[in-house]
């Protein structure tokens, strides 16, 4: 028998917060010696903010950056908004890593197209630095990102330096309408992918971002040619323990907390459409 | 009410049967039978072959008004059985602008009162019942090859005891004849009885009775007056409620619904009812009904539509104690 | 090993065994049949066949503490609460229907990884005492089920009652202790033949390959009607015996407080609601498949068993009769609907 107790939290502390965007910072944090757990990419952590409560994000940085957790967290309820008022130096509560992350291995050798929607790049962007930490077990990378407004697109310097600098690496970002000073692509994201037609010849797309977005890039890819089992996506749904016990996180007898939250098409196909 | 009940479901049926086939209403909410003969549970009649399970017998407690809420949303006009308790849930509904009346066809079914199992039980002296039947305000419980009759005020349910408006009002059709007055007794003895304690023996009473609440809000669910969108218990910015089980909590969530129901609350009991480990909670609610009486005048909240309860009022003559204070 | 004692002796019983720790039993508060610990004078209940809430509260409180935090400008201490010293509990009059409910947490609890360390640890030290049903209650129908009434595998004691003798069999080393506990007010006894068999209804329901049947009626219209009753309230839940979803939640300030998980439903709208407000449970309907269908189909997908022991709770509790067997029977057959 354990004798921890998994629903307790430690302490860790916030190194820095970076603004991103109006409604979105990236927490950095590390415990004493720094990442304080070993994780794959796609994989969340519970963050702890007492009396407020505790809620499930995804961890940003991939495990190859060993001296903090990162966190691109949104601003929509009460434990966002008060992570988001925390100042560098605070402490707060951390546990975890739950969820099966992303099949590195079984993407080894595979071409890769990202699709990220607003927020929906934090839990993309650990497993593409993870790819291109080891490059060459990765094929082509193309990243296709956008957001309502080029202000609402996050980690810009990776977005348009880092990544696109990387070999055989292109990414192609996009904004649903025109915007003063903005002279890349304009228009959503499902419609964007479709235009890129990236062939899905040994290649496994990978998407995160708004439902809606969601649910037409994966009509996108479809028609590109994508098989399901091609096709890769995160889910989000209410969580509390992160140990598949509390109960309502389940899709079907599937549990997103740790069954999930990356599933392929061909697996989502199977489960009902409860999420 | 037993040896008629198959003719008094008929007649019902033949009624409404007719509004349901001709399209003047889309549904109709009544009951029909559980898997047990002593319960009877909403049934959600949209046609000939669901009104054949149409059943009006004592164990029609269910108020079925609440549903009007949601159902009301999916049809444009719903038509639904109503004992007298139900019929003032209705108006007060209507009241809140929770239902719009005109969608609604209301048939009055008059209601010599519901009856509980666990005290058919107890007459049943141990033996294990398998029906009723029932005649002149007698009920005879059959079971173990005994016949017991017991006067049909004792087997009443607890919502039903004290009931003063057995006939609806302001329904759209009386289905069967109105039942004479009952002699209810007098609703306000629990409470002027909790009134005389000290108010330690009184907080005490309650911490022991609310002490067992499991949260379940199956009393707020039941009731007609509980129909906020957004219920203070589920609001977390601010959180008013902690969901610990702890006595202030406990007491915090009772106590705001029962004010929030002062000179709403029907008294129709449902909450009671409802409450799976049995907590007077209409105690509660009758306190503040004998209150809202003294304070402002006698008023019976869903009795008159057009008469609008006295905490949404305002005259210059309401007493001030607060003020003046 | 067998002993009995004298249903007039009980009291003194109580008295001793809940001297080493809480001894939880049914207790009548009010009209409710409740597992509470014993305390003088408490109107103990061994006749009621079942508890009108289950006894899941003795391992999985209504809410538990298990975390203190403090906060000093920008330090915060987080500590695991103290539990308070227990002893060892006694859970005594558990039904056979109790004891399968029992199993089923454990699976979850103890079984799964990561094992729930506060269930586990109250679960360890507590000792289970079943009790046989003579007359079943209406409401049951553990035998559906394969719950054998008078005979509950995996308790530490199994007791019945010989007339005015309630009978007790110790079943393990800690129903021993149990024994050595009660001392000499438990009398010595030959063997005495456990009781019969009683029959409960088993209202006939189609079990074989219904997991299966459910998952290809997901979409079945006759959900659409089933659910219509529920008024969405928490009480199927709470006296459920296997319902066992919990929330998490702080209570106190921002220098000091703690932080419990407790019961939670999944009939409650908030249950699923994130907090950009969507919902994927969204209405009543895929509330109340949700709730059945885990009993019927999840988690004997994930467990190999059902979770429903037929103890009746639902079908007592429920203010408007919406329960487990109407569930079955709407959806349990072959016949997908087509409308």
């Amino acid at each position: 028998m354990s004798s921890v107790n998994p629903l307790l939290p430690y302490q860790v502390r916030l190194l820095d917060l970076i603004t991103e965007t109006p409604d979105i910072k990236t927490l950095r944090v590390a415990g004493g010696n720094g990442v304080p757990f070993d994780f794959r990419p796609g994989q969340c952590a519970m963050l702890s903010l007492p009396p407020v409560g505790e809620a499930l994000f995804s961890i940003t940085s991939s495990p190859t950056c060993t001296d903090c957790l990162e966190f691109s967290i949104k601003q929509v309820g009460s434990v966002s908004s008060a992570l988001h008022a925390l100042s560098p130096g605070s402490e707060l509560g951390l546990r975890g890593p739950y969820g099966n992350g992303f099949p590195v291995e079984d993407l080894k050798g595979k071409d890769l197209l990202f699709i990220g929607g607003g927020i929906g790049l934090a839990p993309l962007r650990s497993l593409i630095n993870y790819c291109l930490a080891h490059r060459a077990d990765y094929g082509k990378v193309d990243i296709v990102y956008g957001a309502r407004s080029p202000a609402d697109l996050i980690q810009r310097v990776e977005i348009n330096e880092r990544w696109p600098a990387e070999p055989d690496a292109a990414v192609h970002l996009t904004v649903d309408a025109e915007s003063p000073g903005w002279h890349g692509h304009v228009g959503f994201v499902p419609a964007y992918v479709s235009e890129l037609a990236i062939a899905p010849e040994n290649r496994v797309a990978v998407t995160c971002g708004p439902p809606v977005m969601i649910k037409f890039v994966l009509k996108a890819l479809e028609e590109l040619g994508f098989t399901p089992e091609q096709v890769i996506t995160t889910l989000e749904m209410r969580m509390k323990c992160g140990v598949g016990k509390c109960g309502r996180c389940n899709i079907g007898s599937v549990y997103v907390c740790k069954d999930g939250p990356v599933f392929t098409l061909a697996q989502l196909k199977n489960l009902p459409p409860e999420y | 009410m037993a040896e008629n009940n198959v003719d008094y479901s008929a007649k019902i049926r033949g009624v409404v049967a007719q509004d349901l086939l001709s399209g003047r209403i889309d549904l109709l909410l009544g009951w029909e039978k559980g898997h047990y003969w002593w319960q009877s549970r909403p049934l959600f009649a949209r046609d000939q072959a669901d009104l054949e399970r149409l059943a009006w017998d004592s164990f029609c407690a269910v108020n079925l008004s609440r549903y009007l809420v949601d159902e009301l949303k999916e049809n444009k006009k719903v038509g639904v059985l109503l004992k007298g308790c139900d019929a003032r849930a209705l108006n007060r509904l209507v009241q809140d602008n929770m239902v719009p009346r005109e969608r609604v066809i209301a048939y009055g079914l008059p209601c010599p009162g519901m009856l509980n199992y666990a005290a058919l039980l107890e007459a049943a002296a141990g033996r294990k019942p398998d029906g009723i039947a029932e005649e002149n305000g007698q009920v005879t419980v059959r079971g173990g090859g005994v016949e017991l009759t017991v006067p049909r005020d004792r087997v009443l349910l607890d919502k039903c005891r004290h009931c003063l408006y057995p006939n609806p009002v302001h329904c759209d059709q009386l289905l069967l004849t109105p039942v004479g007055e009952r002699q209810a007794p007098e609703r306000f003895s629990a409470v002027q009885e909790r009134e005389s304690l000290s108010s330690d023996a009184r907080f005490a009473y309650w911490e022991k009775q609310l002490e067992r609440c499991l949260r379940c809000y199956a009393c707020r669910q039941a009731c007609p007056y509980c129909s906020c969108r957004e219920c203070f218990v589920e609001q977390e910015q601010p959180r008013w409620l902690s969901k610990a089980s702890q006595p202030s909590e406990n007491f915090m969530f009772h106590l705001i619904r029962a004010y929030h129901g002062a000179g709403r609350c029907i008294d129709c009991g449902e909450c009671q009812r409802a409450c799976p480990v049995g907590i007077p909670l209409q105690e509660l609610n009758r306190k503040l009904i004998k209150d809202i009486n003294e304070l402002y005048g006698h008023y019976e909240a869903g009795l008159d539509p057009g008469q609008e309860p006295p905490l949404l009022t305002y005259r210059p003559d309401d007493p001030a104690a607060f003020s003046e204070k | 090993m067998i002993k009995s004692i004298k249903k007039e002796h009980l009291a003194h019983l109580w008295e001793r065994l809940a001297s080493n720790g809480p001894l939880y039993l049914p207790v009548k508060e009010g009209p409710a049949l409740l597992f509470k610990p014993w305390r003088e004078g408490a109107a103990v209940d061994l006749e009621t066949v079942s508890s009108t809430v289950s006894p899941k509260e003795v391992f999985l409180p209504r809410d538990e503490v298990y975390m203190q935090f403090s906060r000093a400008g920008q330090k915060l201490e987080l500590h695991p609460a103290v539990q308070e010293p227990a002893g060892r509990l006694i859970a005594f009059g558990l039904r056979s229907c109790d004891l399968r409910a029992v199993e089923l947490l454990d699976m979850v609890f103890c079984r799964k990884e990561p094992v729930d360390e506060p269930y586990a640890a109250r679960r360890e030290n507590t000792t289970l005492v079943a009790l046989a049903c003579g007359e079943p209650d209406p409401f049951c129908f553990c035998t559906a089920f394969g719950v054998d009434p008078v005979n509950a595998p995996g308790a530490d004691v199994q007791a019945w009652w010989n007339r005015d003798d309630l009978v007790l069999e110790a079943e393990t080393a800690r129903g021993e202790a149990l024994f050595t506990l009660a001392g000499e007010l438990l009398a010595e006894r030959n063997a005495v033949d456990r009781p019969e068999r009683p029959a409960t209804t088993d209202f006939s329901l189609p079990l074989e390959g219904l997991p299966k049947r459910l998952k290809e009626r997901f979409d079945d219209p006759a959900w659409g009607r089933l659910y219509r009753s529920c008024i969405g309230c928490g009480a199927c839940t709470y006296v459920c015996p296997t319902c066992h979803c919990f929330d998490v939640q702080d209570f106190g300030h921002h220098a000091r407080g703690q932080r419990f998980r407790c019961w939670d439903s999944c009939m409650y709208k908030e249950f699923t609601v994130m907090a950009g407000g969507h919902n994927p449970r969204l209405t009543r309907k895929e509330r109340v498949r949700q709730r059945f269908l885990h009993k019927l189909q999840y988690f004997p997908e994930n467990y190999g068993v059902y979770a429903c022991v037929g103890c009746g709770r639902c079908l007592r509790s429920c203010p408007v009769n919406l329960d487990v067997v109407q569930a079955i029977r709407a959806l349990g057959g072959e016949t997908v609907e087509q409308r």
